[in-house]
């Protein structure tokens, strides 16, 4: 008789549940043992009660569930009546503006820098002497002379935003959108010498 | 029946070869995490521990004071999910 072709599939089903069961009394016991590892190195190396405290101490910690107050029991709007006063101009500002305030009056900011130039290009005199700084910061930033910054400033204003043309000329300029600023007048081309006057007039396109 | 423990042990060593046993453990696992069981064994291992003695405690206590009850406490859905699975195995490499 052969029998060496014996398969799982004649060995009858009891069977076959009974290595199943013994497989995953096998698994079972390799997690209890790895759990059992875990704890012993914890134990021995001292972390395993590090996060056990008394319940008098866990009490004080519990989650706070009051209306008006967060979770940890603190009033969380008591701040926004509060006035602070300006180290600067020693004023006293409310608790929610203070940080521009603070921008504002230190001069220091994205802001305030961009308030500051508009009123000097528009012949305002600031008694700041911190707008002088910024002025120069803003000319080193960008390359250009003072002078031409003015120019730049005047061209702009003058252009009508809300005229349709705006997103034409940006079509024909292509590149040259970045050189508007400059003060040298290219003569080749018809447009530049459009952009030196104050009205650009229907007929260029 | 040593042809049957010969099929026993091919298959056994099947499951390693083919990684099957790996995530078979992995599986379990996370199940038995996912369900509480091994916050539950901690706890038991804190009671041993405590009568024996941080100092003194051993793995085989450990291992004598748990392991019984680690496998009694393992929850009905967890071992059908693993015996399924187990299953599907062996009836897929029993020949």
């Amino acid at each position: 008789m052969k029998m060496e072709d014996v398969s799982l599939s004649s060995m009858d089903n009891s069977k076959m549940e009974g290595f199943a069961q013994e497989i995953l009394s096998d698994l079972v016991e390799d997690a209890c043992l790895g759990l059992c590892f875990e704890v012993h190195r914890a134990v021995k190396q001292g972390y395993f009660f590090l996060d056990d405290t008394d319940q008098e101490s866990m009490k004080d910690f519990e989650i706070v569930d009051q209306p008006g107050v967060d979770i940890f029991g603190q009033v969380y709007n008591q701040w926004k009546n509060k006035e602070c006063v300006c180290p600067n101009c020693s004023r006293s500002i409310a608790a929610s503006r203070f940080a521009p305030h603070l921008e504002k009056c230190l001069g220091m900011g994205r802001n305030s820098s961009r308030i500051a130039n508009r009123r000097i290009a528009s012949g305002n005199n600031t008694n700041k002497s911190e707008s002088d700084q910024e002025d120069n910061d803003d000319v080193n930033d960008n390359d250009w002379s003072y002078g031409a910054e003015k120019k730049a400033k005047k061209r702009k204003s003058d252009k009508n935003p809300n005229s349709p043309r705006r997103s034409k000329s940006m079509k024909h300029k292509n590149g040259r959108l970045n050189r508007r600023d400059e003060p040298e007048k290219i003569s080749t081309s018809k447009k530049a010498e459009s952009q030196n006057t104050p009205l650009i007039t229907t007929g260029q396109w | 029946m040593s042809k049957e423990s010969q099929m026993r042990a091919a298959i056994n060593q099947k499951l390693i070869e083919m990684g099957e046993r790996e995530r078979l453990k992995e599986l379990l696992r996370a199940k038995l995490i996912e369900c509480g069981w091994r916050d539950q064994l901690k706890a038991l291992c804190k009671e041993v521990i405590k009568e024996k003695g941080i100092e003194n405690v051993t793995v085989e206590d450990l291992v004598a004071g748990v392991t019984p009850k680690g496998r009694a406490l393992v929850p009905d859905s967890v071992k059908k999910e693993l015996l399924q699975r187990i299953r599907a195995f062996l009836a897929q490499h029993s020949t």
